[in-house]
């Protein structure tokens, strides 16, 4: 459990490298696939199925969760995985229906035009083409030329979940590659008081400390390789804070920084841009 | 779909408003290039340049063939750019786009209209053979400045480029190995680079070496083609809004410290690519006068 692994496309996963929480279904994450059920055993259930790997890279758990995922190496195509969350460019809209991008040259994504919070005919969203909606992948549907759609609320409540889902205005997007995406959400939905960050970064706390002054900023994070980041409360320095934040983001993307490089490096794009 | 995705309606205001104040997305000045890497490969005339993530592979093969008959003290030179799916998801294999007709015509403007690879030197018999010389660019990843990108890669291309030598001997052209004759530099008569602009809120801004957002936000863009001396070949503006003259006139001094930077940058890399050839001796191997 504790060393790494890397599995390649069609390998199994380890039942030990599975989480064992049982209380909680098992969730598969981008990456994994369940291809078969193995034949009963007398023994227990939770050995009975063979998760396999659809991509190459390393598993990653998540015992909160109750997940599994793959992490795989820096690549900027993102297929669509039910649950995630994606920054969706709207491109055209129909009678029912907002006709999204989330990859370039991709497909066009589903988004309904009641599925916002508290839509209803009368006090839906009017988003025009080239505007940006944060949203959850809903479902993906099977086999080739399946229609993806996408929500901005969670159809059992009523409301938008997790919070901030539905049309983003202003800011700027910026691209980073899927894995990056990937561990920048990791990084913030669990919040670690470790001093090494979750996931090894730790670029968005110190941002975080070293913007509070010029009004701190907001970012959404879609898996699909897109960042928003607004810091419109920045008066004066906000655009300059905004691209502080997106050269930040895509120097580490790029490069394999440490902790304390990626420290650094805030310092020393803030002190360029002379934010502060 | 044979289509640049659209920026979104925020990118777009972005990417105005920060200039307005001065800002790139990349943290440059507005008159500043991307970091300019050129390398050579093992053999004669094949580049690598990477213009920021921009990046093409660009060779240069050599062949005899037979003069054209309107001229036929002239060597051929063909620049062959062709945009694959390789390059961008954006690009169709075998479908010519807009942007693939523009990047050839100013390619084959700057370089192969301003003479810059001398073609009757490339003569071998009046009007029976002569050489022509091939310039493929391959753009292996897009992030906007194509143009200036090729122009970098052919021009470096040709100055590293190497033809076997050829004679004429009793009315017969014979060609030697490039193992057997030390290979010939070709005749560069200057060096031609073309610098791109970008123009932003109504032409009040002007960017050089703009990124794929920037280029898909500006307005206008703005081409000159100069050589280090500062004879200015080559000036376009195809399409877009219209720009003020004296962005011409400002702007070529910009364009031709751009060109002294960038000339310098190749022929650091030329030299550091001779001295490793001399380094594994390929050179002296080559000599026609070594014993065989």
């Amino acid at each position: 459990m504790t060393t790494p692994l890397i599995l390649l496309p069609g390998d199994d996963v380890p039942s030990d490298y599975l989480p064992s929480n049982s209380s909680a279904p098992l969730r598969l994450g981008p990456g994994l696939r369940l291809l078969s059920e193995q034949v009963p055993t007398s023994s227990g259930s939770s050995g009975s199925h063979v998760i396999t790997a659809t991509q190459a890279g390393l598993v990653s758990t998540d015992t909160k969760k109750n997940g599994v995922s793959i992490a795989s190496f820096p690549n900027r195509r993102y297929i669509p995985t039910t649950n995630d969350l994606v920054i969706a460019q709207v491109h055209h809209s129909s009678a029912d229906f907002f006709h999204c991008m989330i990859t370039p040259q991709a497909p066009h994504v589903l988004l309904p035009q009641l599925a916002f919070e508290g839509a209803t005919k009368k006090t839906r969203p009017m988003l025009r083409g080239g505007d940006l909606v944060y949203a959850r992948v809903l479902s993906v549907g099977v086999g080739a030329g399946a229609e993806v759609e996408l929500t901005c609320v969670n159809p059992a409540t009523g409301k938008a979940e997790p919070g901030g889902l539905g049309p983003l205005t202003g800011g700027m997007v910026f691209d980073i590659s899927t894995g990056m995406a990937a561990r920048l959400i990791r990084a913030s939905s669990s919040k670690g008081d470790d001093e090494d960050g979750v996931e090894g970064l730790v670029v968005l706390d110190e941002l975080g400390k070293k913007l509070e002054s010029v009004g701190g900023f907001e970012i959404a994070v879609g898996r699909n390789g897109k960042v928003w980041v607004d810091s419109s409360n920045g008066g004066d320095s906000s655009v300059k804070a905004t691209v502080a934040i997106g050269r930040c983001l895509t120097t580490i993307d790029e490069h394999e920084l440490n902790t304390t490089d990626q420290r650094k490096l805030v310092t020393r794009i803030l002190r360029e841009m002379r934010v502060e | 779909m044979n289509k640049e995705a659209p920026l979104s309606i925020a990118e777009r205001d972005f990417v105005l408003n920060a200039l307005r104040e001065d800002v790139r997305l990349d943290g440059r000045g507005l008159d500043q290039l991307r970091p300019l890497k050129v390398s050579f490969g093992e053999e004669y005339g094949h580049v690598k340049v990477q213009l920021g993530k921009t990046t093409l592979i660009i060779r240069i093969s050599s062949e005899v063939t037979k003069p054209r008959d309107d001229r036929p003290f002239d060597g051929v030179f063909t620049i062959a750019l062709e945009l694959t799916a390789m390059g961008s998801p954006a690009w169709d294999n075998g479908r010519q786009g807009d942007l693939e007709t523009y990047v050839t015509n100013v390619v084959d403007r700057v370089v192969r209209h301003s003479n810059a690879l001398d073609t009757e030197s490339l003569c071998i018999l009046k009007g029976i053979s002569c050489w022509s010389i091939r310039a493929d660019v391959h753009v292996v990843d897009y992030d906007g400045n194509l143009i200036d990108a090729a122009c970098i890669g052919v021009m470096a291309g040709l100055q590293h480029f190497r033809r076997p030598d050829a004679v004429v001997k009793d009315g017969q052209v014979v060609v030697y190995g490039i193992d057997e004759r030390l290979p010939v530099a070709l005749n560069i008569t200057h060096k031609p680079l073309a610098i791109t602009f970008h123009t932003f809120d109504e032409g009040k801004r002007v960017i050089l070496d703009a990124t794929r957002k920037e280029e898909q936000a500006s307005e206008a863009d703005v081409v000159i083609g100069m050589n280090s001396a500062g004879d200015v070949c080559y000036v376009s503006k195809f399409s877009g809004a219209p720009v003020d003259a004296m962005v011409f006139v400002t702007k070529s001094k910009v364009a031709l410290e751009k060109v002294k930077e960038i000339n310098g940058i190749i022929d650091k890399a030329l030299q550091a690519d001779l001295a490793k050839r001399t380094d594994t001796g390929m050179v002296e191997q080559s000599r026609a006068e070594n014993d065989r």
